[in-house]
């Protein structure tokens, strides 16, 4: 017992050191910590990589923000563009080309400058595809910036380097210029996928081998002119950020961050409740409702661009059936869902698209849960009370990422039982998420699934249409549920390059309208992305790609 | 006799690893999935996957894939051969450093953990021998089997809520060491060992009590199959013939103890080593609970990213230790029986 005071007094000693510097610093518990700070890399699309990315790069334009909803967390306001490196832009609809000027005066860590330099070197790595993931080139072919063509994919070797399409016009001038008019332009210089590498310092820790530094950025750190510096990081175990004094939007009221991998979101809970972590994330609805009241802690939600929907797959019988998929879209207990799986944060999902991005548009055309009305529709469709449904057993088995048991399950189980009770021959096909990726994104042979990870990441319903919706013939890129409608891609084809707002928006109206009379995905529900925080954190942000900015928060 | 005898143990070993590497090369292929999705997951045009496959090299013919990964294709960089692991696919980093990073980890704590296990086990495995059918010996075989029939999860996260949250007499399963600390350079990768060779004992007894819960959650599930070999072994050592011949010797009790209990431990050490071996990659519930970061979280992880390159690291390193043990067991049995010769 002597020895455990002993061990005891020697930790309370090491926490007291802690506690002294609690003002300036924070300890942020999350599921993992980043695997890579390259978003050409192969960490690129892990959520918590792209937290690390955030902090300490920068991107050329964000968003102007709301007042704090009613929980405390800010959010962006969509509508109105703000200048982040960027100072002042023009847009020239002859030429097609954007003229962007550049903040000037702007210090990264280690002694790195932005200027111009720096933004052709990004878009050029972009345009090299030379990482193992190339989202760069991706977002900016999404948004139309000249010769960022699949041709880079080929054995041109002209074809990947950068031209006069992103032109440094002075130190502190750069022309983008596009291939046809596209409003996703400044939607996209906003995600994380094309914020700043500081030229110098990159070409500093390239080699012949690895000319665009992703060894350095994957393993090392990411010269950029973000709020926050990488003081050291240890993969699978802990990332430490130090504040950038010299940020040009002010330093960070939070010195330094303490990002600390704590794989059992049980224990981020009890951490959390001792006062020992300030932050914590990816908790199931379960345990934030739990620490709803909790002493010293609040919990932070947003109605952002989370939701969970039914994927039916077209090129599966008997979802080829209109009437079979409207059918299931009325047989989803919505309410039970919100009430039992979420704890109330949830709200019926009206859409294809999240309910808080522009250009999104509420249908006439509504799936509300419905019993009768989806036994009347499976008769309709020659199958009453399921009769026949038999012969298509494998193509409902619901399949979900067994991963996400602890949130999935009830939902899964609330679906199979209300579906089962119409006539539907149901049966749960948990799978990892591994072989759920592979089979929606890439086989696409995925007949029937629960999906609540698809966030758009462009904050735009175009955006989402072409990632989603639009068929691969015509440029559709993650088209998981085979959904092929000439007349849909056509109207897509032009509010993608129609320069008019309102016009732009009434199309992406009619394409959704579209996509709910044909129930193209199953619409759940729009679940809240949740965050608790010590009651001392205050300026909780929501942004679109679900990370938080330290940058933003400060400790009372 | 003895060195060649370990020689001709390290040269088979060294064949069934060979045999592992080719057979594991061969089976994480046929597992159902693409790991090239995981790439691409927000972009998943046709030409962005044919990118990422040949990142990935998974273009290749196999036979080809297998001559990279070993290292004997000319003019390809090292492999296997040459003692490269090869490159995370999740990570991008070398997996021989992310594996040097996280095995220290699993081999402290399952050091710590089946060290204090025997000191627990032995008395107690001894005791409930002494007399069969007695009151310790029920208690003991009501411990043994309710413990050894626990969940270590469970346990883990118990400990936690009592000892950590309720009590406060623990550290937060936040890893070896608290975030704020700075750790010792590393030399073996052991922060136990490090700490002292860097003169630090405040980081020593940190990351003790770091250890405790984890430690203590191993001993109690390890210590219930222990405490029941340890138990059977030495009953049957008892009721043998030169106990029987000690006894009429007249020798004292203990010297008699300690006979039967020499006989008793060669069965019982096969069992520890085993399940050493065994745990090398099943401290992953554990290991996950406390935060830790060893081999059974990598391995884990490596899994379910279908990451084959650590997938083949990691199988590779906890056969070769389990060889390693299984070999220092035997030369154990050597020195524990007089009759085992080589």
């Amino acid at each position: 017992m002597n020895t455990l005071k002993l061990l005891a007094g020697a930790s309370a000693l090491a926490l007291a050191g802690a506690t002294a510097l609690q003002a300036q610093e924070m300890l942020f518990l999350a599921e993992d910590v980043p695997a890579g700070l390259n978003y050409d890399g192969p960490a690129a699309a892990i959520p918590t990589s792209q937290t690390g990315m955030v902090n300490v790069m920068e991107p050329l334009f964000g968003y102007a923000t709301n007042p704090p909803n009613e929980s405390g967390v800010i959010t962006p306001d969509f509508g109105t563009f703000e200048g982040r490196l960027v100072e002042s832009w023009s847009y020239d609809a002859d030429t097609l080309t954007w003229t962007l000027n550049l903040r000037q005066g702007v210090q990264g860590c280690d002694g790195a400058t932005f200027n111009a330099d720096d933004v052709v070197y990004t878009f050029a790595r972009g345009k090299s595809v030379s990482g193992a993931a190339p989202i760069g080139w991706f977002l900016s072919n999404v948004a139309s910036i000249a010769n960022f063509t699949p041709a880079v994919f080929g054995e041109d070797a002209a074809a990947k380097e950068i031209g006069d399409e992103v032109l440094k016009v002075d130190d502190y001038t750069v022309t983008i210029r596009q291939s046809e008019p596209n409003a996703l332009f400044l939607p996209v210089l906003t995600i994380f996928g094309l914020y700043m590498f500081d030229k110098e310092l990159m070409d500093a820790n390239a080699t012949a081998d690895d000319p665009w530094a992703h060894e350095y950025t994957n393993n090392v750190n990411v010269p950029s002119f973000g709020p926050y510096c990488v003081e050291s990081w240890t993969k699978d175990d802990e990332i430490i950020f130090s504040a950038n004094e010299d940020y040009y939007r002010g330093a960070p009221a939070i010195k330094r961050v303490v990002m600390k991998k704590v794989p059992q979101s049980s224990n981020r809970v009890v951490i959390l409740r001792s006062g020992q972590a300030q932050l914590v994330q990816g908790l199931t609805p379960r345990e934030f409702d739990s620490l709803r009241g909790a002493d010293g802690i609040s919990v932070g939600a947003v109605s952002g661009n989370e939701n969970l929907f039914v994927h039916m797959n077209f090129d599966v019988p008997p979802f080829d059936n209109p009437l079979v998929r409207r059918a299931v879209a009325h047989s989803i207990p919505t309410q039970q869902i919100i009430d039992n799986a979420y704890f109330g944060q949830a709200t019926a999902w009206k859409g294809h698209v999240p309910s808080s991005y522009p250009g999104y548009h509420e249908s006439g055309t509504q799936y509300e849960y419905n019993p009768d009305g989806a036994k009347a529709l499976l008769a309709e469709a020659g199958y009453p009370d399921g009769a026949g449904l038999d012969a298509y057993g494998e193509a409902f088995q619901l399949t979900y990422v067994s991963e996400k048991e602890t949130t999935l399950g009830p939902i899964v189980n609330a679906i199979s039982t209300a579906m089962r009770e119409i006539g539907f021959p149901v049966t749960l096909n948990p799978i990892p998420q591994t072989q759920y990726g592979d089979r929606q994104l890439v086989k696409r042979d995925l007949p029937f699934a629960v999906n609540d990870q698809e966030k758009p990441i462009g904050v735009d319903a175009g955006y989402a249409t072409q990632l989603f919706f639009v068929s691969p013939e015509s440029g559709g890129l993650n088209n998981m549920v085979n959904y092929r409608n000439a007349d849909m891609d056509a109207i897509w084809a032009k509010a993608r390059v129609e320069p008019d707002t309102a016009m732009r928006d009434g199309m992406l109206a009619e394409i959704q309208d579209v996509l709910m009379n044909d129930v193209v995905w199953g619409p759940v529900v729009e679940y809240n992305t949740q965050w608790a925080f010590s009651d001392s954190v205050t300026g909780l942000q929501w942004h679109a790609d679900n990370s938080v900015r330290f940058h933003d928060l400060s400790i009372e | 006799m003895l060195t060649r005898y370990v020689f001709r143990r390290v040269a088979i070993g060294l064949i069934q690893l060979f045999g592992l590497v080719i057979a594991v090369f061969f089976l994480i292929r046929l597992l159902p999935a693409d790991p090239v999705s995981r790439f691409v997951g927000l972009n998943s045009s046709e030409e962005a996957y044919a990118q990422a496959e040949r990142n990935l090299g998974l273009d290749r013919p196999i036979m080809t894939q297998l001559g990279h990964y070993l290292g004997v294709l000319p003019g390809e960089g090292e492999g296997l051969l040459q003692g490269s692991l090869g490159t995370s696919w999740v990570t991008g980093t070398a997996v021989s450093t992310e594996i040097a990073q996280a095995l220290p980890v699993t081999l402290e704590l399952l050091t710590l953990a089946f060290f204090f296990a025997l000191v627990l086990s032995v008395p107690i495995g001894m005791l409930a021998a002494i007399r069969p059918g007695g009151a310790a010996d029920k208690g003991v075989f009501v411990y043994s089997l309710f413990a050894g029939s626990q969940p270590e999860f469970w346990w883990g996260l118990l400990f936690v809520y009592l000892f950590f949250f309720t009590w406060g007499v623990a550290p937060a399963p936040l890893g070896i060491l608290s975030p704020l600390t700075s750790a010792p350079p590393d030399v073996t990768g052991f922060v136990l060992i490090d700490s002292l060779l860097a003169g630090r004992p405040d980081v020593f007894l940190e990351a003790a009590h770091h250890y405790m819960l984890p430690v203590a959650t191993m001993v109690f599930i390890l210590s219930g199959p222990i405490i029941k070999m340890v138990r059977q072994n030495m009953v049957r050592a008892l009721g043998s013939d030169f106990v029987l011949y000690a006894r009429c010797a007249g020798l004292p009790k203990w010297r008699v103890a300690l006979y039967a209990l020499r006989a008793a431990m060669a069965p019982s050490m096969t069992l520890i080593g085993i399940l050493y071996g065994f745990m090398l990659g099943g401290a992953v519930l554990i290991e996950s609970v406390f935060s830790l970061g060893g081999l059974g979280q990598y391995a884990i992880r490596s899994i379910l990213a279908f990451d084959y390159p650590a997938i083949q690291g990691v199988i590779l390193v906890i056969t070769a230790i389990s060889l390693l043990v299984y070999l220092a067991l035997d030369l154990i049995h050597a020195v524990i029986d007089p009759r085992v010769t080589f």
